[in-house]
């Protein structure tokens, strides 16, 4: 479905956004320390970090709003040095977006698609063709004031696509929106990508739905990257070095949780296996650190520990890598920093 | 989908029939502020405003004794207040105003550029002037009573100023919106400046007299342009005589405009305090302060060039009048004040002060002062160094025409083999009217008719919008 499995596929796209050593402060005090990172065409970043951690300030840095300190950025090839060319290469849905509510949504699109240069009769055709594509057909011709906060953020892509951009930024285009809301404006979000061919840098909190339609990922905290790359690398990465100094988390059934922590404390590559603290059932598990640390190494010794309880009849309930999910690598992250 | 949008840019780049950046934005605001918007009813309110004025001017016992030229020249000061303030109203929430309802970053991403922004902005602010103007005509030619030089006078030059100062005013307005993140505080600023400059033209007349209060009325653009108006429309004088009238407003306008759309425009940011923070080009600094230096020169000229003028002539006594015009009806009154200075080291000798009266539109034909007046001549003791004396006259307008009152301040001589210097004052130019009553039915239809048919107006505006739009909501989508 995507092409985040396919990181042959992804070297051979074009990169359409390359940032390189950006920097930027408020007086005294520096919001964003040497960002550099690149995205290629088709694929979706996700640009995280904790409020404050310069995310807003490198979003308007890129759309051309706020200028930097120094660094610079390419889009499409065009330098940062030409704002007003860039500003039609982008589209932007900024956080808290502001409507006019007494104009239609197709009002809307056409007064934008004619401010980057369409006709007015091409601006109102395209206008359709784009509130069609979000799903707002129906509501093209109420006025925005009836919107729903859903409806109203479709409106705000479809905005953000009027100009047939390179590059989208959508500055946590789910905020105030309900579940269900917040999963069909990121599947959205996916087919923007990959219908149009556009890189997709999206801010957001949730991080479990960003690692769902994610191929990329940017952690800032206090203004740095901490990590960057793909996000099953990022996970990867971090999940190994948790492992390796720390451990999992296995789930058996009560009884039988003495027995298997004698039998795992037995073990050469266990330093420690308690209960205490831990949920009805669960053993954290403290693994002995090693210096290969490779991927499969650790899938050798998790399967070593597996098999042996499973040969003492030992019933596994649950297993779990503490770092195994992009919300762990996040608060990993941005909390050692902050530490 | 990537066809598609290869497509699309090519539309963009080859489409001959797409507007500027300016007149989509114009457009757009237009259609905001005169659709459903505040202009229109503001317009409404305009006019309900200007009705009431004429019917009081044209049925009130007293009001009514104004003569028609005045009538006109007070209905076209009110429409260029009132329309200038609710284009300055409409400048002032231009910028700040979207930033506040967060549709201002919308805006800066797309790739007009920021002057392009300002100036539709800009353009959509002054609408409301022209309209005010066209809804104030019928009124002013009513009021005239058939008097063609007062119509095409209020035409021409209300018409011209007005503009000069709505679109100075409302650049103004703009520009503090741009420094400015809250549309409270741009408000605020915006109409403080309105309000100080239009309280001194309500001032009574002694307190507008003296250096100070020439000074204020010259550099005041709201006061000079009032100052012009009435001395062309009402008091027959040629523009060329009052051009110096026009310094003021045009000086502001030119700063204002210039402010805007060389220096500020190209820097407008999302917020307001950026603006502040970004260092300006040396080049573009300089060349602003010369600018503004230049202006705050020519300005000023004129005003110091009064006392100037008077060093040239200057004695140790002088005179001088409170008033400098004035337009009556036959068997009105006019109430002055002289004041007589010793601005010498020495004390005066006792003076005299004589009325003296010509008739300007009789080859100067002298007028006897005691068909006209109580009181001739006033006598007045010495004065000591630096000391002033002030005395009253009145005179009452017998017949219709055009005069000029000036006074004589005689020193008494020293002895019999001797004489003195004699002062003028400045003079005192009256028109007197014929006693003319306007007829109320002329205007009651206009007072009445036209708030009515903008109403309708508005209405049939709201019901066509509502006819293109689906009103009622629909549950699809999130």
């Amino acid at each position: 479905m995507t092409n985040r499995n396919n990181s042959k596929v992804a070297s051979s796209l074009p990169e359409i956004l390359l940032v390189e050593d950006l920097r930027k402060s408020y007086g005294p005090r520096p919001a964003l320390h040497n960002l550099s990172f690149s995205l290629r065409a088709g694929r979706v970043m996700g640009f995280l970090g904790p409020n404050g951690a310069g995310k807003t300030t490198a979003i308007r840095i890129l759309t051309t709003i706020l200028e930097p300190d120094s660094g610079y950025f390419f889009v499409d090839g065009i330098s940062s040095e030409y704002p007003e060319k860039i500003r039609e290469k982008i589209g932007v849905l900024p956080e808290s977006l502001g409507f006019p509510k007494q104009m239609t949504g197709h009002e809307f699109l056409s007064h934008f698609g004619e401010l980057y240069g369409l006709a007015q009769n091409e601006a109102k055709s395209y206008a359709m063709e784009l509130l069609e594509e979000v799903g707002l057909q129906q509501r093209g011709k109420s006025l925005i004031g009836t919107y729903s906060r859903g409806m109203r953020q479709r409106l705000g892509i479809a905005r953000a696509l009027i100009n047939d951009p390179v590059v989208v930024f959508l500055d946590e285009p789910t905020l105030g929106l309900d579940p269900h809301g917040q999963q069909e404006l990121l599947a959205l979000v996916r087919r923007v990508a990959e219908e149009r061919n556009a890189g997709v840098v999206l801010c957001s909190h949730l991080l479990p739905e960003i690692e769902g339609i994610c191929d990329d990922v940017v952690i800032l905290n206090s203004g740095q990257i901490v990590a960057a790359g793909s996000v099953v690398d990022v996970i990867g990465r971090v999940q190994r070095n948790i492992i390796l100094n720390n451990g999992f988390r296995i789930q058996v059934p009560p009884p039988l949780v003495i027995e298997a922590r004698r039998l795992l404390k037995d073990m050469p590559e266990i330093i420690e296996a308690t209960s205490q603290g831990e949920a009805d059932g669960w053993i954290r598990v403290e693994l002995m650190n090693t210096s290969i640390g490779s991927s499969s190494h650790d899938s050798q010794i998790n399967n070593k520990i597996l098999k042996a309880l499973i040969n003492a009849k030992i019933t596994i309930l649950n297993f779990e890598t503490e770092g195994g999910r992009l919300q762990d690598v996040f608060l990993r992250l941005t909390e050692e920093t902050i530490e | 989908m990537n066809e598609k949008r290869v497509m699309n840019h090519r539309n963009i780049r080859t489409s001959r029939s797409r507007r500027p950046a300016w007149l989509v934005l114009l457009m757009w605001e237009l259609k905001e502020l005169w659709i459903g918007g505040k202009a229109l009813i503001l317009i409404i309110l305009f006019s309900v405003l200007l009705g009431i004025m004429a019917w009081l001017l044209a049925t009130n016992s007293e009001l009514n004794l104004i003569p028609p030229k005045e009538m006109v020249f007070l209905t076209l000061q009110a429409a260029i207040a009132v329309g200038l303030f609710i284009s300055l109203i409409i400048g002032a929430d231009s910028v700040s105003g979207e930033r506040e309802r967060a549709t201002f970053e919308g805006l800066l991403l797309t790739p007009a550029s920021r002057r392009q922004i300002i100036l539709g902005k800009f353009l959509a602010a002054i609408s409301p002037w022209p309209v005010a103007f066209a809804i104030t005509f019928p009124y002013l030619i009513v009021l005239s009573q058939g008097d063609g030089t007062v119509v095409i006078n209020s035409l021409l030059w209300g018409f011209l100023l007005g503009s000069i100062l709505t679109l100075a005013y409302t650049g103004f307005a703009v520009l503090v919106s741009i420094g400015t993140n809250s549309n409270r505080t741009s408000l605020f600023v915006s109409l403080a400046i309105y309000v100080i400059c239009l309280l001194p033209t309500q001032f009574p007349g002694p307190a507008q007299a003296g250096f100070a209060g020439q000074f204020v009325k010259k550099i005041n653009p709201m006061e000079a342009t009032n100052q012009f108006l009435e001395k062309v429309i009402v008091n027959n004088r040629t523009p060329q005589e009052m051009a110096l009238w026009l310094r003021a407003p045009v000086i502001f306008f030119v700063l204002a405009i210039f402010i805007l759309f060389w220096y500020v425009g190209p820097r407008l940011s999302f917020d307001a305090g950026r603006i502040w923070m970004r260092r300006p080009s040396r080049s573009r600094t300089a060349v602003l302060s010369l600018a503004i230096g230049l202006m705050v020169v020519l300005a000023t000229t004129p005003v110091m060039a009064v006392p100037a003028r008077a060093l040239d002539n200057e004695t140790a006594l002088n005179i001088s009048i409170d008033i400098t015009y004035k337009t009556i009806k036959t068997g009105d009154t006019v109430n002055f004040n002289t004041t007589v200075t010793n601005s010498g080291t020495e004390e005066s000798p006792p003076m005299f002060v004589a009325m003296n009266i010509i008739n300007l539109a009789k080859d100067g034909d002298p007028v006897d002062p005691e068909d006209w007046s109580p009181e001739r001549t006033q006598a007045i003791e010495s004065l000591a160094a630096n000391q002033s004396d002030t005395q009253s006259w009145s005179i009452h307008a017998i017949l219709d025409g055009d005069y000029m009152v000036y006074m004589v301040l005689v020193p008494e001589p020293d002895g019999a083999q001797s004489t003195s210097q004699p002062v003028v004052s400045s003079g005192i130019h009256i028109t007197v009217t014929p006693f003319a009553s306007l007829n109320p039915g002329g205007v009651l239809p206009l007072a009445l008719g036209m708030p009515v048919g903008l109403t309708l107006l508005l209405f049939v505006l709201l019901w066509n919008r509502n006819r293109s739009i689906n009103v009622g909501r629909s549950s699809s989508v999130v």
